[in-house]
């Protein structure tokens, strides 16, 4: 017990860990802008009408889904050094979660936006609404508020995936309690970045489930019919957008 | 003035539209009746380009819809249209589903559209209803805001199609009236629909189709009781 639980070892950890909390939510906030940004925008050239670049999105959505975010890091930290490209761990923290979360989200804004009823694009567009006005005014607006949920749970696979950030000296939770696990041949300090996690996590697991359940409960009473609810596809569609967002992007810790 | 010459609409190898004239004069009531999948709403939405045609011209107050030089987001601004399914936008209330498209799209002053909106879903018998979410009312009184959200942009013509197939059997006659008044007052209209007694008592012209072409048209009144196409003949039969 005392291996894992020493008191002393414990107090001192924690307040070295929760020092690195600013640290691990700069990454995270600027790694979650850029990445759900960069996913709008992947989900609307995914969408548009130039095939070229329909492919092109699609391409990238695979090839990051597809790709561990631990080899990301690694890439993007020591792999582009070699070629002289020197980015320092903070932006190359941000690059690789933009690059694989992106990726991820794209998905789930496309979801989203295919599961409004194509009767809101006609009804904007037979007002003479641009399909890009019809898009920002009547879609969007629609869609973002689908997509919650499945963001959520976007959130918590990155707050964890922060850790992979370790293995590029980027001085978060992990990172700094492995430090002080070598200096203290004790594994409290892990324990202590074990519960900071849970102390974000837990939360946001809770609000993402709250969610689902209101999200079941109106449908259940509501039943208003096809018009604007969404379709089963379009709902399995986001679901299994939202399930795939829930897997570890960074494969296993070696 | 709406104009179609000849148009022919397919989807893949399946040919809805074989070849549809159609002239309607301004202040014209033309309602279009026939059996489901006679492609009477297909051609609907085939003058406001919802739907793009394979041949033929869609030619709107003398300007070609598909024209290398038009831009159809202007000419639909120009051409209402109503939907079965209502289609209002669920995240906005009523009076900012009116607003939305005098707002971003023609972009006037917000007092300006406000009023015009508020006028108009009084018109319409929702005086009481600016502030409601779709959600919050009835089939008739969603349809009755999508009609005034067309009408927020001033068109010169309304489309109709099939809007009021969707509502309980109560909540018809609201609709039909705000529709009929809206022919008084003498807008251009397309109805696509099955209610007869709105074809007999509103419409200027009726028009029947089957199989993608233009069976038979004529006065409504004189059409209804006296198809003179057998085809036209075993449909009346049917739905009288």
């Amino acid at each position: 017990m005392n291996a894992f639980f020493n008191g002393e070892i414990f107090k001192d950890s924690l307040w070295l860990l929760v020092k690195t909390l600013p640290t691990v939510f700069e990454v995270l906030i600027l790694g979650l802008v850029c990445a759900w940004a960069w996913g709008l925008v992947l989900s609307l050239v995914r969408l548009s009408r130039f095939r070229v670049l329909r492919f092109l999105a699609a391409a990238y959505i695979d090839f990051f889904r597809g790709l561990p975010l631990l080899l990301l890091f690694i890439f993007v930290y020591y792999g582009l050094a070699t070629a002289g490209l020197r980015l320092p761990p903070l932006a190359s923290g941000v690059l690789g979660l933009a690059l694989c979360y992106g990726a991820y989200a794209a998905e789930i804004f496309r979801a989203g936006i295919q599961a409004i009823h194509k009767g809101q694009m006609e009804a904007a567009r037979s007002l003479g609404m641009t399909q890009g006005q019809a898009m920002r005014y009547v879609i969007l607006p629609q869609a973002l508020k689908l997509v919650v949920p499945p963001l959520t749970n976007e959130l918590i696979a990155m707050v964890k995936d922060t850790s992979l950030m370790s293995v590029i000296a980027f001085p978060e939770l992990l990172f700094r309690a492995k430090e002080k696990m070598g200096v203290v041949a004790n594994a409290t300090p892990l324990t202590v970045a074990a519960l900071l996690y849970l102390v974000f996590t837990i939360p946001l697991i809770r609000v993402a489930a709250q969610m689902e359940v209101k999200r079941r409960k109106k449908k259940k009473k509501g039943g208003a019919g096809p018009p604007d609810g969404l379709t089963p596809e379009a709902e399995m569609e986001l679901l299994s957008a939202d399930i795939a967002g829930q897997l570890p992007k960074g494969g296993e810790m070696h | 003035m709406i104009e179609l010459v000849a148009v022919h609409k397919s989807f893949g190898h399946l040919e809805v539209l074989k070849g549809i004239d159609l002239r309607v004069a301004h202040k014209e009531v033309v309602v279009v009746i026939g059996p489901s999948g006679s492609g009477k709403s297909t051609m609907l939405r085939c003058i406001n380009g919802l739907e793009p045609i394979q041949k033929g011209k869609v030619i709107i107050e003398g300007e070609d819809l598909h024209g290398p030089h038009t831009d159809p987001n202007k000419i639909r601004q120009r051409i209402g249209m109503v939907f079965q399914s209502f289609n209002l936008f669920p995240h906005k209330d009523a009076l900012h589903n009116v607003m939305m498209a005098p707002l971003k799209v023609q972009k006037k002053p917000k007092e300006e559209v406000e009023e015009i909106a508020r006028d108009l879903l009084a018109k319409v018998g929702l005086a009481d209803k600016m502030e409601a979410f779709p959600d919050e009312l009835s089939g008739g009184q969603q349809q009755r805001v999508a009609i005034a959200r067309a009408l927020a942009m001033k068109p010169d013509m309304m489309l109709f199609d099939e809007v009021t197939s969707a509502l309980d059997p109560e909540l018809v006659a609201e609709v039909l009236g705000v529709m009929q008044d809206l022919a008084r007052s003498g807008m251009t209209m397309v109805v696509v629909t099955h209610e007869m007694g709105f074809a007999r008592e509103v419409g200027s012209r009726l028009i029947f189709m089957d199989g993608g072409v233009v069976v038979e048209e004529g006065d409504p009144r004189e059409m209804i009781v006296n198809p003179k196409e057998p085809r036209t003949q075993k449909f009346l039969s049917m739905v009288l």
